[in-house]
């Protein structure tokens, strides 16, 4: 990236980064330096992509005009806590309209491959077309800048996500890596590939500690494309820890806004498992396709009761301080630890056992391991198998699919099997699709063709409004059930204003545990921008593009054909309310139709200047 | 039983707020008493509060308790 300027609100153009566009039809690479258009592209991420994507006329996922955008943030490889980010963004071959056109998708992830890719000299690649064979690509670091390569890839096809990256650490050293796994290479059944990036502790300790960029399919976009795997590779370049980062690094991890990440060993609370604690205190745990019972089923998966039984380990990403992940092993005999497991976060964990019926710690590990290593999206996989399994609890005479039924584990572990070799489509391209097939599409728990994440529907309206999946793009999850908000203002405010900030993590490069409740309008994020980039700028330009950037979004999905009736919840919420859920009832029809209203009412005006 | 000076409090924890405590448990506190104060005798993490529920419905740490009461104590709740 190329800064020219101080002010890179005022002077975007002054900020010009480097792009290589590689055309897989014909091999040609160009690399380029662009000037920047406005201050969301200075950011990067989705806030960059979607402009590109903004200007093509997409009307299936799976074409060549389709590109695969990866990219990073302004602080991505930087010293900032967090800063790993990768973004890979295009139309997506899972979320689409009721008219059948593809949404612009993004979708995030954390591993080093990031930071290596930042540190070759690029900051955006984009692939057009796609290649009749099967090609990786190479980034490398050259004397003039950076370097790209396709090489071909058919040795690495068939492996697991885990194994191609292992594979490719044997050929290529001091690099990291993004894989898609055989999800992805089945990108004509399986519409909800994941792409795999590498951590730093997987590549020594040999253990699949991957990190994903799960939502929306992009994994299955870049099958498509046959790019089967990305090698990132560049000496670290860290600058020197300014005092004012440093001071920032110590926030993040000390500072509480990620306490409850934090292992409970430190005096945090545990990561995003500890959520399951938290919901089933109001019995808002999904379960068997986000039906709560009002009983303790959800308990055998807190962590108390499955520490009794393996090995926790609290690790962390490449030098993050927050060391959220909870990764389980076997326990050997004298307590130590076995074997790696899985990684268990609440939305994989849920999503991919309570919610199926499964209550056993092993079972959830097996699952979880076994999604990840066909490399596909945990939230798609999981509410698609529940829905599947909610068909067949109603229709035991009838079923579909292999009969599986909730709590079936082998069964269960079966269609994940066959839907990660691209064997089971009714699967692999989810929830909507097969309910739509079945013409039962009331308990299908996705909004605008996107699976929901693990808080229940009933709890969230917000999901309505979410642009590139449930929870992460749109941070009211947390607006009933933690803030006790039941009331129409509330959720106004909520959605148009203060809770859409959560996608700037998306544009700027860190991850959400930076600092989830108050986005990247900060005095953090502007220490970091003064520090390591040289750039001054102020909160208020920060909220202004992040706010631009989710209307754009809004509006490239009504040009995609959404409805405004699509922009709603899954039908059962309204028509069979759920008794055992301990909180206010407010995924009522009137409540959703007033916030509707009132929400379009604010957004409507603002989104005109970003619809053609 | 109660006197009028003192307060029956029926206390859920959730969570790591467990950890060598309880998860439910009757105490008598001083009339009057608040969350904060209850939070404050427990000896929890302040910085992990993240949701109040008096009888069932939200609230806040400055609330005063009545004898009677059911009050249950959340850590923050994060991410995905």
């Amino acid at each position: 990236m190329k800064i020219l300027t101080t002010d890179p609100f005022k002077e975007p153009a002054a900020i010009l980064y480097r792009r290589c566009t590689v055309d897989l039809r014909s091999g040609a690479i160009t690399l380029e330096d662009v000037p920047c258009r406005n201050f969301e592209e200075v950011l990067g991420g989705f806030g960059r992509s979607f402009q590109l994507l903004a200007e093509r006329q997409i009307t299936t996922a799976y074409c060549d005009e389709n590109p695969l955008i990866v990219n990073t943030g302004l602080l991505t490889g930087s010293n900032a806590m967090t800063g790993m980010r990768t973004y890979f963004s295009g139309y997506s071959p899972l979320k689409a309209s009721g008219k059948g056109l593809p949404a612009a998708m993004w979708s995030a992830s954390s591993g080093k491959f990031g930071a290596k890719f930042k540190w070759t000299g690029l900051d955006e690649l984009i692939f057009e077309n796609r290649s009749d064979t099967p090609v990786y690509i190479v980034i490398g670091e050259g004397l003039d800048g950076p370097q790209v390569e396709l090489k071909p890839a058919g040795h690495l096809l068939g492996l697991s996500t885990h194994e191609k990256i292992m594979a490719l650490q044997k050929d290529h050293d001091n690099a990291h890596f993004a894989a898609i796994g055989p999800a992805g290479e089945n990108w004509a059944n399986v519409y909800m590939g994941a792409v795999a990036l590498s951590t730093e502790n997987q590549l020594k300790s040999g253990d699949d500690k991957c990190r994903f960029a799960g939502r929306g399919g992009m994994g299955s976009l870049m099958g498509y494309k046959n790019v089967i795997a990305l090698v990132a590779r560049s000496t670290d370049k860290l600058k020197a820890l300014s005092e004012a980062v440093k001071k920032v690094n110590i926030n993040v991890v000390k500072g509480g806004g990620s306490a409850r990440l934090q292992p409970i060993s430190r005096g945090g609370g545990g990561g995003t498992w500890a959520a399951y604690d938290v919901m089933q205190g109001f019995h808002a745990v999904p379960i068997n396709n986000f039906r709560p019972q009002g009983n303790d089923l959800p308990e055998k998966l807190f962590r108390e009761n499955v520490d009794k039984e393996y090995h926790i380990k609290s690790e962390a990403c490449f030098r993050c301080g927050i060391t959220c992940h909870n990764n389980v092993y076997a326990k050997n005999a004298d307590g130590s630890a076995g074997k790696f497991l899985a990684k268990f976060d609440y939305e994989p964990l849920n999503l991919l056992s309570t919610n199926l019926g499964i209550h056993d710690a092993g079972q959830a590990a097996s699952l979880i391991h076994l999604g990840d290593n066909y490399g596909m999206d945990a939230i798609s996989l999981g509410v698609t198998i529940s829905y599947a399994l909610s068909y067949n609890e109603r229709h035991p005479q009838k079923p579909i699919l292999n009969g599986a039924t909730f709590g079936d584990y082998e069964k269960i572990r079966e269609l994940i099997i066959q839907a990660g070799k691209g064997r089971l489509p009714e699967i692999g391209r989810g929830s909507r699709r097969l309910s739509e097939s079945t013409g039962e599409t009331a308990y299908a728990y996705h909004v605008k063709g996107l699976e929901l994440a693990a808080y229940l529907p009933e709890t969230n309206p917000g999901y309505a409004w979410a642009i590139a999946g449930g929870h992460m793009s749109m941070g009211t999850y947390g607006t009933l059930i933690r803030e006790g908000k039941s009331d129409i203002d509330s959720w106004v405010r909520a959605i148009t204003q203060e809770k859409l900030n959560i996608v700037g993590f998306d544009m700027i490069g860190l991850c959400k545990f930076f600092d989830i409740s108050k986005g990247i309008a900060t005095q953090m994020v502007i220490d970091c921008l003064k520090d390591e980039l040289g750039l001054e700028v102020t909160a208020e330009a920060l909220a202004m593009a992040v706010r631009r950037a989710f209307l754009r979004g809004l509006a490239m999905e009504l040009r995609q054909g959404y409805d405004k009736a699509e922009y709603t919840l899954p039908a059962e919420v309204f028509e069979s309310p759920n008794p055992h859920i301990r909180l206010p009832r407010i995924a009522t029809p009137e409540f959703f139709g007033e916030l509707s209203r009132r929400v379009w009412e604010v957004f409507k005006p603002e989104l005109e200047e970003f619809l053609p | 039983m109660n006197t009028i000076d003192s307060v029956k409090i029926r206390i859920k924890l959730a969570g790591v707020f467990r950890i060598n405590r309880f998860k439910e448990e009757e105490r008598c506190y001083p009339f009057g008493i608040t969350v904060l104060e209850v939070v404050e005798d427990l000896r929890l993490p302040e910085h992990l509060l993240g949701i109040v529920v008096i009888n069932d419905v939200h609230a806040g740490t400055e609330d005063v308790l009545r004898d009677g009461d059911t009050l249950a104590l959340f850590p923050l709740l994060g991410g995905g």
